[in-house]
């Protein structure tokens, strides 16, 4: 059987990277993005634990991407064992990927990128100068939480979600409720449509392979083929030929490459390929930002995130609708025989394509995982862009030059959250 | 009625950090003052103002490096301290707590009343048991926490 042992470099997700730039005599000489961090051996973690604990262990990878972490795990099981998954948990899954779409997105656009176009250092500031905004942002965020707390047992690392089903359903009152604040939220929606209007977004040109999971009859955030806007469509199992991971000297996480030198995921990626799948207001809310595929300026990936949370807005009201017709009900988790397989699970967390790929022993434990996480699927394609922003921007001030690196690297809203806290550039 | 929110602030699987949890799962346990309610908040970061919101009083355990002896604790008015919390390494999370207070600072979310009861770590190490010294903390603490309840007006 093939196993995966390679345990080294994978799974990072919060921490260090550096932006590293030479430019000498009016000549690029170096132009790197660093990841510093130690490897956290999440995949030698899972081997010999049962497959019931491995999305709880795998949870703890993020903290933002709990549920998508999760999720992914959950789908790797299952698919390993033949689990079919009931409509009710299918809807329940999605509508809870939904909550931690909008949070994620949500804290993005407002705290991390909207105080450098509104001209302030942070959200503190932002927040003296523009309370409504902050307050906005915080509610949406607050309602993301709950939402995700009401059908998974907690805001962040879901305790109701298990192999074949769920162990907690939530009233339909509680659901009820969840679609009334949703329905309200709607105001705070189009506020922040508005706002992604009038944001003085950078021009850079950069047209690069867009990666991102495919369905052809809903916008893909869980399950799905990989899709290449380079083509050709790939079954999810087949994920290997899309990564061909790859290691570089200055960097402990892994880089990725597929037709290109690299590509890229995330929201814009998936906002390219899937754009028919949209829910029509995130549509109408894409034509007001004034961006529609193929968009390649990789500083418009926030805002193909504004176009997310429309749609999971939308989409999240029509589940709970669903689920209400229906009628929420109590299921056990579909039944489980165990046997020595294999599995790929695949979903689009807020970052962009997400894969988990387990090996599952006869006694039910596993005895391999391969976890590739979507930040490390963006490095290399972080540092092409760098590489072509930096010729453009030379002449600028040293000042305005670092900021106009530090936005390209939020733009991708990696998960290194300290990644420009220790941004060294170096003009001579 | 008094409304007062009592929050746990921290991280279980840190050690000592994750006090506020223990605190407030204790807490839970007990009858309360009418209006009194128990909630944790886990790490709340920015998001801290919006929990804080609409309450007149809130109570905030949390672990906080106070150069005080391992497992003492002391509660003092935000207003009185506020100082504190731009000390570095005050909390075991300092930014996410000095910075969510912060944001509701400026918000003007910030409670009528708000107290920090702060308890010294003694182990910041991952692992998810509390060290002793901080464990035994915990009874005095909580019933410090339902007199004072009993005092907010």
């Amino acid at each position: 059987m093939d196993k995966r042992i390679d345990v080294h470099h994978v799974t990072r997700v919060e921490g260090h990277g550096n932006i590293v730039v030479e430019v000498s005599n009016g000549l690029l000489k170096e132009c790197r993005f660093d990841v510093v961090e130690t490897p956290r051996f999440f995949e030698a973690m899972l081997r010999g634990r049962s497959y019931q604990e491995a999305s709880h262990i795998t949870s703890r990878i993020c903290g933002i991407c709990a549920t998508g972490h999760a999720t992914a795990s959950l789908r790797a099981s299952e698919n390993a064992l033949g689990v079919e998954l009931s409509r009710q948990t299918q809807l329940l899954r999605k509508l809870t990927f939904h909550g931690e779409i909008l949070d994620s997105h949500v804290l993005h656009v407002y705290m991390l990128v909207a105080p450098d176009f509104l001209g302030v250092g942070s959200v503190i500031p932002l927040a003296s100068s523009n309370p409504e905004v902050v307050l906005r942002a915080l509610h949406m965020k607050k309602l993301a939480g709950d939402l995700c707390a009401v059908v998974t047992g907690r805001h962040t690392h879901p305790i109701a979600m298990t192999v074949g089903g769920f162990s907690h359903f939530p009233t339909a009152d509680e659901l009820k409720a969840l679609r009334q604040r949703l329905v309200d939220c709607r105001i705070d929606v189009d506020a922040t449509v508005d706002l992604g209007a009038t944001l003085p977004w950078p021009n850079f040109e950069r047209d690069t392979e867009y990666i991102s999971l495919h369905k052809p009859d809903e916008y893909a955030f869980i399950d799905g083929e990989i899709m290449s806007s380079d083509g050709p469509t790939l079954p999810a199992e087949r994920y290997k030929e899309v990564t061909n991971e790859f290691l570089v000297p200055h960097s402990s996480a892994k880089h990725t490459r597929h037709r290109r030198e690299s590509y890229m995921v995330g929201a814009l990626a998936r906002f390219n390929n899937n754009f028919e799948q949209l829910h029509p207001r995130a549509k109408q809310a894409a034509e007001k930002l004034g961006i529609k595929p193929k968009v390649t300026n990789t500083y418009l990936n926030s805002a193909a995130q504004v176009v997310e949370i429309v749609h999971c807005v939308e989409d999240a009201i029509q589940i709970i609708d669903q689920l209400l017709e229906v009628g929420i009900h109590h299921e056990e988790p579909s039944p489980v025989t165990l046997k020595e397989c294999n599995g790929v699970g695949v979903c689009e967390v807020p970052r962009g394509m997400l894969i988990h790929h387990y090996w599952i022993g006869a006694d039910g434990k596993l005895t391999g995982a391969n976890c590739i996480i979507p930040t490390n699927q963006n490095i290399a394609n972080l540092e092409s862009d760098m590489k072509a922003l930096v010729p453009t921007i030379m002449h600028k001030e040293h000042k305005e030059m670092q900021l106009d690196l530090e936005m390209l690297v939020r733009a991708y809203d990696p998960c290194i959250s300290c990644s420009v806290h220790v941004l060294k550039l170096e003009s001579k | 009625m008094v409304e007062t929110l009592v929050l746990g602030i921290g991280n279980t699987l840190c050690g000592d950090d994750g006090v506020g949890s223990y605190v407030v799962e204790e807490l839970a346990k007990h009858a309360l003052p009418p209006g009194a309610q128990v909630q944790d908040a886990g790490l709340p970061g920015w998001g801290l103002p919006t929990w804080l919101e609409g309450w007149k009083s809130v109570f905030l355990i949390d672990a906080v490096d106070m150069a005080l002896p391992e497992g003492s604790w002391r509660s003092f008015r935000f207003v009185d301290e506020r100082y504190l919390l731009q000390e570095e390494a005050l909390s075991l999370h300092q930014a996410d707590l000095a910075c969510g207070l912060a944001l509701a600072q400026e918000l003007n979310l910030l409670p009528e009343n708000l107290y920090i009861y702060g308890i010294q770590p003694a182990n910041r190490t991952p692992g998810s048991s509390l060290s002793p010294v901080v464990r035994a903390c915990i009874p005095e603490l909580v019933t410090q926490i339902i007199q004072d309840l009993g005092k907010i007006e």
